[in-house]
């Protein structure tokens, strides 16, 4: 338990569970959450890039050994797959990227959370209007204080906390959701390890 | 009962505009057991130069005050939240480094809001019987509620008068508009802001506006007023008289 | 900006709060934001001790600016090791000199911006726009502030003031025909709009919530994510600091950032927030090849160890403006500089001076609700009080003092009190049976214009 436990609303309380957290705050945020082992992680992600109809994904250095299975999968699925860092220099690339899938340094649990480092390039999460996010269950951790301290060591040029999709209420207070970056933010907890799938 | 000498200050908006005000007060006193003094010669606490930012002129006049009321004993009791507000907190910092600095603190510790006092003898009331048919809401003062944490004293207060509804306000803990000089060096906002809380009230459903502060009772008593808006407002001393406290 | 189009100067808090009064969509709007805002930071610190949070807020914030000086050094030596370049500016020209020449060095012909109360403070934008730069702002509502050559209203939702009627006009008139009355409409032009100009922009500029001395990171927060597109894809990235907001450690900030985002919009966390250390390193695949730091004084280390000092602990959330009664009335344009409610009636005589701000601090009504709610419980209500102690003494209230004087000569004895409450007591009743046009003289007049005279029936 961190020392900001009961004290800040950014850590978990004592005794509460990570998971069941992380998948409440998700919702609050308005992302989805959904479960996967190595598995079932490509047909996962299939689906929920089919559903919102995604024909250009970038996927980013991030997924580490895990994106190769990705590639194949989206690509056999006949949905365009691109490696982020190969598209990035071009403007017109990144534009027509309509989904970005981006593995994470690490996910907080008591704010619904991700963090994406350099890797999955500073833009990667939020170029696209569906960003999917894979979370190794490892990566998990309780609270914000505990994050901090973990991505410190981290040497990171560019660190960035996430918490849902992105929003603005600033015409009469009317939430709309995608104003720059992601209409929807989809999360996926995986039970094992990126390099498995 | 014997009753027991207390000093009462009642406060220079109450000497201008609150003389049946004052009455309520020693009434109430009265009641819970209390022979109430009123302090000779005290005038005001010094708290409109002092806003303002006139230390020196705010001295000068809380000295007399001051000084009048070191040669009296016991609880010192003042029926308004931010005169109390102004003399238990600010008369140490006003007095601070002057010769009667000592003076200042020792009386700025005797200093009691009316709700206060009688709270602790509340139960002294129920002999009266207190009745008044009434919807209530009560307005907290800005500095008996953040400077003083005075809220439930009120409150348990108007609890024992029979036939009263008290219903919580949703703007009860904001700001009339009084704010003192601010009511008269912007006048528009300040009526704007006393039409906010009268709007609250009349939402609420309520026809009577208890508070005890008489600044807040003369901003929101006076709009109402001009806006011929029915609503009484009183202080909770004159909310007790008028239940037949002390009768 | 020339001082003639400066609504500071030359006109007064009470005429520019009257033209804020007469806007009926104002007076709404403003409650209903805020009562939201307030309402879900209640709700999402309801279980946990957020006095002690708000403590340790201010604990950090009081031992970082007590040792400002040590903390700077730490963190320009960090942002220098991460490969940033810094810059310091010791007033708003400076600055502007400043960033003027890292655009025109960079050969820049369009810049995007992320809303920043500190490019406000310095008037960034007419100054780039002068070199012939195309600024454009991507925070949706600062968008239109700049399209309509306006000024925000609130330190956090700048259009707070504005109708979605007349966004829609705004937004129309770039689009060349009318769009559709629609909220997630007219968003979807902007985002259209602004994506390209993410895209095409040579230079970002941000302001910086937080500069994290132990990491050399720049904190910020957005939930549109502007904030990470402005600092990710133009190849020069300029964050504009005040050098208040230092914070030691990251530990620091895992304390600030619920107490930052929780007060300013009632959420745990931004939907982003971005720790930039540093621009783009070799084999990573996106992000500004330079990135520079200009570190704002402008009025700020003159506050070290004075009676003011805590108006630097100030982390910009707009609580205060939030919950003051005086604000929720008139917006933050009454206020007629750039940050308005109790901080900006305490900031503005500071960094601008008694002569224009000086009135500023009496717009209070010193009801105390901004301490409440201030969530590094900065002492505004005494620190509005010092401020008008200060005021109090200054030329341009002499006849006040004249007549505070003259009072306190009249109520510091006994005869004298008696008198005047005595002429006081006959002034109101024969008010009472004159005719109005009668009831002359400036207390009476201001009192009486909205409200019947007090001490009917012997009840003020």
């Amino acid at each position: 338990m961190t020392r900001l436990s009961g004290v800040s609303p950014a850590e978990l309380r004592p005794g509460e569970d990570a998971i069941e957290r992380f998948e409440r705050e998700l919702g609050a945020v308005q992302a989805t959450f959904a479960r996967s082992t190595p598995e079932t992680l490509a047909r996962r992600i299939v689906e929920a890039l089919r559903e919102v109809g995604a024909r250009h994904v970038g996927l980013t250095a991030d997924l580490g050994g895990g994106r190769r299975a990705l590639v194949e999968a989206l690509r056999a699925a006949d949905i365009e797959a691109v490696h982020y860092e190969a598209a990035a220099p071009s403007r017109d690339a990144l534009r027509a990227m309509d989904a970005t899938v981006t593995g994470c340094v690490a996910a907080v649990a008591a704010t619904g959370s991700i963090i994406t480092g350099e890797r999955a390039g500073r833009a990667g999460a939020l170029i696209a209007p569906t960003h999917l996010c894979v979370v190794e269950r490892e990566r998990l951790l309780d609270g914000l204080s505990q994050a901090l301290r973990v991505i410190a060591g981290s040497g990171s040029s560019m660190l960035a906390l996430q918490s849902g999709p992105s929003r603005t209420a600033d015409i009469e207070k009317t939430l709309i959701m995608g104003m720059h970056g992601p209409k929807a933010a989809h999360v996926v907890l995986l039970d094992g390890r990126l390099d498995e799938a | 009962m014997m009753s027991e000498p207390i000093v009462c200050f009642p406060t220079c908006l109450v000497d201008l505009v609150g003389r049946r005000l004052a009455d309520d007060v020693n009434t109430v006193l009265g009641a819970v057991g209390f022979s109430p003094i009123v302090a000779s010669g005290a005038t005001c606490c010094g708290q409109p130069a002092f806003n303002a930012g006139h230390h020196a002129q705010a001295r000068r006049v809380a000295r007399r005050t001051l000084r009048r009321l070191g040669d009296t004993e016991g609880p010192i009791v003042v029926p308004s939240g931010s005169c109390t507000a102004m003399m238990r907190r600010h008369w140490v910092e006003l007095f601070h480094g002057d010769r009667d600095e000592i003076l200042a603190a020792a009386v700025a510790k005797r200093v009691r809001e009316f709700s206060e006092v009688v709270d602790e003898r509340r139960r002294r009331l129920s002999a009266f019987e207190p009745r008044l048919n009434a919807v209530a809401g009560y307005h907290d003062s800005c500095h008996m509620l953040r400077e003083l944490g005075i809220i439930d004293q009120p409150r348990r207060l108007l609890g024992y008068v029979d036939g009263l509804e008290v219903r919580p306000l949703a703007s009860g803990e904001r700001c009339c508009g009084f704010g003192g000089a601010f009511s008269l060096r912007y006048p528009e906002v300040s009526v704007a802001m006393a039409d906010d809380k009268l709007a609250d009230v009349r939402e609420s459903g309520v026809d009577l506006l208890v508070s005890s502060d008489p600044g807040c009772l003369m901003q929101l008593g006076s709009r109402a007023d001009r806006r011929g808006d029915p609503l009484r407002v009183l202080h909770v001393a004159s909310v007790l008289a008028e239940a037949g406290v002390g009768r | 900006m020339s001082r003639s189009d400066d609504p500071l100067v030359g006109t007064g808090f009470r005429d520019r709060s009257r033209a804020q009064l007469g806007q009926p969509f104002l007076r709404q709007a403003i409650p209903r934001a805020t009562d939201h805002t307030i309402a879900a930071l209640h709700d999402r610190f309801a279980d946990v001790d957020v006095a002690a949070l708000r403590e340790r807020g201010r604990r950090i914030r009081a031992e970082t600016i007590r040792d400002l000086d040590a903390h700077l050094e730490t963190l320009v030596a960090a942002f220098e090791r991460n490969g940033i370049t810094v810059h310091r500016a010791a007033d708003a020209e400076a600055a502007r000199g400043r960033i003027r020449s890292i655009c025109s060095a960079a050969g820049a012909r369009r810049v995007v911006k992320v809303k920043s109360m500190a490019t406000e403070e310095i008037r960034l934008n007419p100054a780039l726009a002068a070199d012939g730069l195309e600024v454009v702002e991507t925070d949706l509502g600062e968008y239109v502030v700049h399209l309509d050559d306006d000024r925000p209203s609130h330190i956090i939702a700048p259009i707070i003031h504005k109708t979605r009627q007349e966004v829609r006009q705004s937004l129309s008139r770039v689009a060349g025909r009318e769009l559709p009355d629609d909220t997630a409409e007219l968003t979807g032009f902007a985002r259209g709009q602004l994506r390209d100009a993410f895209l095409s922009a040579d230079v970002g500029i941000s302001g910086a919530n937080f500069g994290v001395a132990e990491s050399g990171t720049v904190v910020l927060l957005t939930n549109e994510g502007n904030g990470r597109m402005c600092t990710s894809l133009p190849r020069v990235h300029i964050a504009l600091m005040g050098i208040e907001r230092v914070l030691p450690t990251l530990d620091d900030l895992a304390v600030m950032l619920p107490l930052l985002a929780g007060s300013g919009t009632g959420q745990l966390l931004t939907s982003y927030v971005s720790m930039i250390s540093g621009p783009r390193r070799e084999g990573e695949p996106d992000g500004p090849e330079e990135m520079h730091v200009v570190l704002l004084d402008n009025g700020r280390r003159a506050l070290l160890g004075g009676p003011f000092e805590e108006a630097l602990h100030c982390i910009r959330c707009g609580a205060c403006q939030n919950v003051c009664p005086v604000y929720r009335q008139v917006g933050g344009h009454a206020y007629g500089w750039v940050y308005g409610g109790p901080i900006g009636a305490v900031l503005t005589p500071l960094f601008r001076g008694f002569d224009d701000g000086g009135e500023l601090p009496q717009a209070s009504t010193l009801c105390g609700a901004c301490d409440d709610i201030c969530p590094v419980k900065i002492p505004l209500h005494d620190l509005l009080l010092k401020l008008r102690r200060v005021g109090g003494g200054r030329a341009a209230t002499r006849r006040e003092r004249a007549a505070a004087t003259f009072w306190a000569f009249l109520w510091s004895s006994g005869v004298g009190y008696r008198a005047s409450i005595a002429v006081g007591r006959l002034g109101l009743t024969l008010a009472r049976v004159l005719p109005a046009r009668l009831r002359r003289g400036p207390v009476l007049a201001r009192w009486a214009a909205g409200r019947g005279l007090p001490g009917r029936g012997g009840r003020p």
